[in-house]
């Protein structure tokens, strides 16, 4: 089962390792940017479809 | 305004008024980016735009919190600011490219931000909205029921309407006399900037003014002689306790957006410059909203955190603030003193502050959004004016937000420019160059007269009343301790032409088929006008009575039921004091009814008493059948309504007295009515897009006008076309009324020629109008500079004339944005050829 933590985008809190953010670069019709949202080192990825193994 | 060539310079683009093209010409790279990168929030035709989604995250978390708590012990404040914190840790943040400034409400740039919390009439409108619910449509639909069902009884709505008077809820939410529901937590929310904003403190400061009262809190509470009183130390306990919870919260959000920035510009940025730009972010919020900002991009960032941390706690529908007076100072340091950035640097972060302002967005239910076609909320920035002492208080600042908004022409926030005899030539000519170039703002405001106006009205003193800045489209409300008001609920808004409606049905609203207003005898055996004018009265105090007592409910229930950890958090009063930011007792009161569609009134008793008691054309019972029959086979007598009797907005008299003598009657009873905090209730007549709005809702009328007709565009302002005798005699009919003592403020709306206002001469002729406003005692003017071959034009190729911008009443919208039924409004209204 692949875990948060073993993908490329997520960014462990120094302080904290078991937590950290999924940071993800978007592009949508308008404008372009990049998005976080915090998720756990060990949060089941399995059903992420923007998961990209390290 | 349509396509130009590709060839043409800036000077061609400006000298055939095609300020569209020649703003996209002459801004940087990055407001270009940034601006067209830019969602449109407001509603066109009461629908969002297209592209736009519901944001489903704060539902889901503040659901999934709000669950987790109910077993827990918190008193209620506690869990409400556990519910804020959670949502700011848990919540999904972005940074756009090219963006120097961050946050916004909602998790996404094309998301509208809902909040379950405060009405299930809102979250209701949110399922039957199926234009902005996100695919998978089943699954949103399955979460959306989900929030709705949880927060069934117990939003804020829910809660206060449970303790108040059904029958007046009833006539409220009928929607012909008032316009929104009695909310802490929804309306214009007023901020205590002067402890806030002003540099003495940051969030880190009042976390530690609350450790200390919460310290000798605790003491006092342990004394051995410690009885009674510790009852109410615990509840401020308590508050303190919550207020700490949410300022963390903040405190930590900001801290977030560090971190991206950095994991932005360590892992992905290539580009050096931007580098180092993300790491100026990740500076910026690392230092603000902990710590008081130390350069103009730190103070304006601070007001933006401020913004949207009270859109977490509320649905803000307007957005009080005078950034060139709070961050002035930052400008002056930066860009003249210490020289760190030059004016075209400090152009794009006032640039970029405009466009994120503009992007904020809260589902709001359908009639608010009728009310406001085209625009997210009424958020008039107040420019200019005094400092406390009396003198100029405009700088660098206001001369950079007045640039600034020729160049990204974004159509809200919008400017209130307080206009006084100190203010210096060149910033009149900022404010020109803005109305000549069609941006419909700023509106003017005559400063010393609202200054005086605050003080006669709610008694600020006067080195508070100077700090006023707009709390919706006109209201004055100054930003001190005991002046700011934390919420002014938009429910006293009275639909005035009901009152003169209702004198023709005793009070029975035959659109919604109830009794709404006083039960008064039958028009139709009225002998003379004092009658229908006593009449008028009574139904007048009805009206206002209903809207209004539900509001003092409100105010006096919000502490308990319906408390603001953050808002108090960031005020004075409620730091000090360890009470909500909603109690009566910290406050002296600025409360106003919002009189729409006032001038009708006004209109029809004039063409009552001439036509049917002094020239005897018609009888009462004549007249009624007319009105009954929705003019409908009496169209010769309607024409004889429209044509023959007088018009406010003529210098006439005789409609003119009458027009005072109504106002006169509610400024006696504004003083009757008083508010929570003892202190009085004057109207202020203006209309945002309500007279589109209630068009269907108000029947006939003896000013001739027929159900469905638009009403009057608002304020003071004469009817479309009506207004005859020139720019001249409109001032002077509305110089008439005591802009001090007849009300809180008067909007009018005034359309001028683009070609008229071109160059220098056109300044003169502008500058001479102004003059005589100032001169005659009024205290408000905007200001439309479009042509009707331009307006005519977008209406034919609307895809060409997308950033055409005009001024509704109170607020601007992108002409494209709003009805056809306010475009024709606005193309109606009279151009005064002035000079």
């Amino acid at each position: 089962m692949p875990l948060c933590k073993e993908c490329k985008k997520f960014f462990p809190i120094k302080e904290d390792p078991n937590k950290g953010d999924c940071v993800q670069r978007v592009v949508d019709p308008r404008q372009a940017y990049y998005k976080a949202k915090p998720v756990g080192a060990d949060m089941d990825a399995s059903s992420c479809s923007s998961f990209e193994k390290k | 305004m349509a396509e130009p060539a590709k060839n043409n310079s800036v000077a061609e683009l400006e000298k055939k008024q095609e300020w569209w093209w020649a703003a996209e010409k002459k801004r940087s790279k990055r407001l270009d980016y940034l601006r067209k990168g830019m969602w449109k929030k407001g509603a066109i035709g009461g629908l969002y735009p297209a592209g736009l989604q519901v944001d489903l995250e704060q539902a889901v978390l503040q659901t999934q919190k709000a669950r987790e708590l109910e077993t827990s012990p918190d008193p209620f404040v506690v869990k409400q600011a556990k519910i804020f914190a959670d949502y700011l840790d848990s919540k999904t943040i972005f940074i756009t490219d090219h963006a120097q400034l961050v946050s916004y409400v909602g998790s996404l740039p094309n998301t509208i931000n809902w909040n379950p919390t405060m009405a299930t009439i809102l979250n209701a409108e949110v399922i039957n909205d199926p234009t902005v619910i996100p695919e998978p449509l089943d699954e949103s639909l399955k979460v959306i029921n989900e929030v709705i069902a949880y927060w069934s009884g117990k939003t804020d709505a829910d809660r206060i309407m449970s303790q108040t008077d059904m029958a007046d809820i009833m006539k409220i939410l009928s929607g012909t006399i008032g316009w929104g529901i009695p909310l802490a937590r929804g309306g214009y929310s007023g901020k205590d900037y002067e402890y806030i904003m002003s540099g003495k403190r940051a969030f880190e400061d009042v976390l530690a003014e609350i450790d200390k009262n919460l310290d000798e809190a605790d003491a006092s509470a342990h004394e051995p002689t410690a009885n009674q009183e510790i009852i109410k130390l615990y509840e401020k306990m308590n508050n303190w306790e919550a207020y700490k919870i949410a300022l963390e919260a903040c405190i930590r959000h900001g801290q977030r957006y560090a971190r991206l920035a950095r994991i932005i510009a360590e892992n992905y940025e290539t580009d050096n410059k931007r580098k180092e730009e993300l790491l100026q972010i990740a500076d910026c919020c690392e230092r603000v909203p902990a710590k008081t900002p130390r350069t103009l991009q730190e103070s304006l960032q601070y007001d933006l955190f401020i913004q949207l941390f009270s859109r977490t706690e509320a649905v803000e529908g307007a957005w009080p603030a005078r950034p060139d007076y709070y961050h002035g100072p930052y400008y002056e340091k930066d860009v003249n003193i210490d020289k760190r950035i030059t004016k075209e640097e400090a152009l794009d972060l006032a640039g970029e502050f405009l466009i994120r302002a503009a992007e904020v967005s809260q589902y709001k239910v359908k009639w608010v959004r009728e009310g406001l076609q085209g625009i997210e909320g009424t958020w008039v920035w107040t420019l200019g004016g005094v400092n406390q002492h009396g003198d100029d208080a405009c700088n660098g600042m206001t001369t950079a937000l007045l640039q600034a908004a020729r160049l990204v022409r974004v159509s809200n926030p919008t400017f209130g420019f307080r206009w006084h005899p100190k203010v210096k030539e060149e910033v009149l000519r900022e404010c020109f160059e803005c109305i000549r170039q069609g941006l419909g703002y700023p509106s003017m405001r005559n400063d010393p007269l609202l200054i005086a106006n605050s003080m006669y009205w709610h008694g600020h003193p006067i080195e508070e009343a100077r700090t006023w800045v707009h709390q919706a489209c006109m209201s004055p409300c100054p930003t001190t301790k005991k002046g700011f008001q934390p919420m002014r609920m938009a429910n006293a808004t009275a639909n005035c032409a009901k009152i003169i409606e209702y004198v023709f049905t005793s009070g029975f609203d035959p659109v919604v088929n109830m009794q709404i207003g006083a039960e008064t005898p039958d028009a139709a055996t009225f002998t003379d006008f004092e009658q229908v004018y006593d009449v008028w009265v009574i139904q007048m105090k009805t009206i206002f009575s209903i809207l209004t007592r539900m509001i003092n409910a409100a105010r006096a229930y919000a502490p308990g039921l319906t408390p603001r950890p953050f808002l108090s958090a960031i005020s004075e009063r409620s730091v000090e004091s360890g009470l909500d930011v909603m109690t009566p007792s910290l406050s002296r009161g600025n409360s106003w009814i919002t009189a729409f569609t006032w001038v009708e009134n006004a209109d029809s008793l004039a063409a009552i008493k001439k036509l049917v008691f002094e020239e005897k054309k018609y009888t009462m019972a004549q007249l009624k059948k007319a009105i009954t029959d929705d003019w409908q086979g009496h169209e010769e007598m309607r024409l004889d309504f429209v044509k023959n009797a007088p018009k406010w907005g003529n210098d006439d008299d005789y409609v003119d007295n009458i027009m005072l003598r109504c106002l006169r009657d509610c400024a006696i009873f504004g003083h009757e009515l008083k508010d929570p905090m003892g202190n009085n209730w004057p109207i202020l007549p203006e209309n945002v897009s309500g007279n589109i709005h209630y068009a269907n809702v108000v029947g006939a009328l003896p000013s001739g006008r027929r159900r469905g007709d638009a009403l009057y565009d608002g304020g003071i302002s004469p009817g479309p076309g009506l207004d005859k005798k020139g720019p001249t005699a409109v001032l002077k009919s509305c110089g008439k009324i005591d802009h001090i003592s007849d009300g809180r403020a008067f909007l009018l709306n005034q359309r001028l020629s683009p070609t008229q206002m071109a160059g220098e001469k056109g300044y003169s002729l502008w500058k001479a109008y102004m003059d005589t406003w100032y001169n005659l005692g009024l205290d408000h003017i905007q200001f439309n500079c479009v042509s009707d071959e331009t307006l005519r034009s977008a209406q034919r190729e609307p895809e060409k004339y997308q950033e055409v911008i005009v001024r509704v009443a109170g607020y601007s919208a992108h002409f494209v944005d709003i009805s056809r039924k306010t475009q024709d409004n606005i193309i109606q209204r009279t151009v005064q050829g002035i000079g």
